[in-house]
């Protein structure tokens, strides 16, 4: 299979329901993901990722646009994608009445791997979801994490050559979330490629390759999450609480970020000392972090709120 | 992990492999409600006893009737089940992101509550059995009568669950359904009770039709030939005609507009 992965050129999709106006939810969207990737694709609600996966992953038909998997169009030739892919739906619940274990496995099954293979993979995918104490236990009796674990459990056991994800660690403990962090990763190193949503944004720098930020429907930037954070303008953040009466000598230093009585200060490690300085002669606490990609993602899509306000 | 250098794929048969699996995992979860087996045969049942009390002659074709009509229903269940795993529980995006063709997915679901819901309609056919002491052609007969008659009711019961988009509005269409087809027509009582301008609709009813043909199997005669040969043929191409369009429709609708 020497075609990528994933390759999109100008998607679009109106929806158009029974009642009600029609919704341009993707707007000539073009992505690609290359072998052995784990991209995230990131947005508000509404933007148009789920839209975006479920047309990549060959459960919903693009109004216009080419996406291909492997190099095979996902509507024309869908029966050549489906063996290739599998994917945990945005609030995809277990069946009820199956255990885990049984979940895992029978799934595994009528995906047309031998027992032994569904029972080996099943076992370790239980395992890295950290399921082993409630394998046995009817979905139904389960937590709501630990369904959303038995879901994710069931996709990577399949180490299918391309996992869509959408919002899988949603209503996960953090060690559970670092799970399954650790078992996507463990899957790109075996060769799987990975294309997920997230509203995590720790989790998607810590998990991903590669950006996508989707605003109503289009894609406004793409890059690793360092390329990302450069739009906020400095890779430092100091935050001064009851600061807000330096706002205009703090705005010669960097981006102020108003927050209540508080000042965020989005500056470069060179003049840290200084504006440190001030805070001590003013009498102030200030603490100094990284910029997080949140601050540089409610950056980039903010912009675009504000220039589509006008 | 091992992983497939590739995707794994059916070998065997490849349009229906996993069908057997998939339908082994629906066996499963329609076995935790065992109670809902049971419960299953309550219309049978209940039409059973308003025969024997007003119509005792009656109660053998009532009987065949009810394995007619526990294989409509049987079928049938497919529409409230395909619905519930696509709209309650997403699970359809998974098994169609998958290897598993969108006919074998539906077939699973089909065969899965098939089997669960058997051995009962097992039952009506041990005492149908008894009670008429049938030769074996018509139990031939019966047994492919069932077969069809469940493929047909599965088939529409899967076109219908894909227009669904929260399950509350089901239950009356259900309902509706095995009224039309089951109840009303000549499927528990003698097809010479059915009004005779309105003869030809019974034969093309798949169920009544079914009934019809079991009916004339006990007492030969009852049909002309013309009218075995329309309801024989309603019944097959009713079956595997609407088979056929289900597994376009589920290729079709595994895909959403
Ligand atoms: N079945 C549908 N029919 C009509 N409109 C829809 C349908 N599904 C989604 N939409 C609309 O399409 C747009 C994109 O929705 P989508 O589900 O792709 O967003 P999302 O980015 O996944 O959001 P979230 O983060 O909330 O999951 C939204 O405006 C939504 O209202
Ligand atoms: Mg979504």
């Amino acid at each position: 299979m020497p075609n990528e992965p994933l390759l999109a050129e100008d998607v679009r999709k109106v929806y158009a329901p029974r009642r009600g106006p029609r919704i341009d939810a993707l707007n000539g969207v073009s992505m690609s993901v290359h072998r052995g990737e784990r991209v995230a694709l990131l947005g508000r609600n509404g933007a148009g990722k789920t839209t975006f996966l479920k047309i990549a992953a060959t459960l919903l038909a693009p109004t216009s646009g080419r996406v291909e998997v492997f190099g095979h169009d996902v509507g024309r030739a869908a029966d050549l994608v489906r063996p290739e892919i599998a994917v945990v739906p945005q609030e995809g619940k277990p069946f009820f009445h199956l255990t885990p274990r049984e979940q895992v496995y029978t799934y595994l099954r009528s995906r047309g791997m031998s027992r032994e293979v569904a029972h080996d993979r099943g076992e370790r995918a239980l395992a890295a979801m950290e399921l082993a104490e409630v394998a046995d236990r009817l979905a139904i009796t389960l937590s709501g994490g630990q369904k959303q674990r038995t879901m994710v459990a069931t996709v990577i056991a399949t180490g299918a050559p391309l996992l869509f994800l959408d919002e899988p660690t949603i209503g996960m403990d953090p060690f559970a979330r670092r799970g399954v962090w650790q078992s996507l990763r463990d899957l790109t190193r075996e060769g799987s490629t990975i294309l997920l949503t997230t509203h995590y944004l720790d989790e998607a720098e810590a998990l991903a390759d590669r950006l996508y930020i989707v605003e109503r429907g289009r894609v406004l930037v793409e890059g690793t999450a360092a390329t990302l954070k450069q739009e906020v303008g400095g890779t430092l953040r100091v935050t001064v609480p009851q600061g807000a009466r330096l706002t205009e000598t703090l705005r010669t230093f960097g981006r102020v970020v108003p927050d209540g009585d508080t000042v965020h200060v989005i500056v470069d490690p060179g003049r840290l000392t200084e504006i440190l300085g001030i805070a001590v002669r003013e009498r102030l606490t200030a603490t100094v972090g990284p910029v997080t990609l949140e601050e540089a993602f409610l950056r980039v899509v903010g912009r675009s709120i504000d220039d589509e306000a006008g | 992990m091992m992983r497939p250098a590739e995707g794994v794929r059916h070998r065997w048969l490849p349009r229906f492999g996993g069908v057997l699996a998939f339908a082994a995992t629906e066996l499963r979860v329609q076995l935790h409600e065992a109670l809902a087996i049971f419960t299953s045969m309550v219309v049978q049942v209940v039409l059973l006893v308003f025969v024997a009390i007003l119509a005792p002659s009656y109660f053998g074709i009532a009987l065949l009737g009810a394995i007619v009509f526990s294989a409509f229903s049987l079928g049938q269940r497919v529409l409230n089940e395909a619905a519930y795993i696509r709209v309650d529980h997403k699970l359809n995006e998974l098994y169609l992101a998958s290897p598993l063709t969108p006919e074998a997915y539906f077939l699973g679901i089909a065969v899965g509550v098939f089997l669960a819901y058997l051995p009962p309609v097992v039952g009506l056919v041990v005492i149908a059995e008894a009670v008429l002491r049938f030769p074996v052609v018509t139990a031939l007969l019966l047994a492919g009568l069932v077969l069809a008659v469940w493929l047909f009711a599965a088939s529409m019961g899967y076109i219908l669950s894909t227009a669904f988009h929260d399950m509350r509005a089901i239950w009356s269409y259900a309902s509706l359904l095995y009224n039309l087809f089951g109840v009303l027509p000549p499927v528990f009582y003698p097809l010479g009770l059915w009004p005779a301008g309105l003869r030809p609709v019974a034969l093309l009813l798949p169920p009544s039709a079914a009934a019809a043909l079991l009916q004339n199997s006990l007492d030969p005669g009852l049909l002309a030939p013309p009218e075995i040969a329309l309801a024989a043929g309603a019944v097959g191409v009713a079956a595997f005609g609407l088979f056929l369009i289900t597994v376009y429709w589920a290729r079709r609708s595994a895909q959403e507009r």
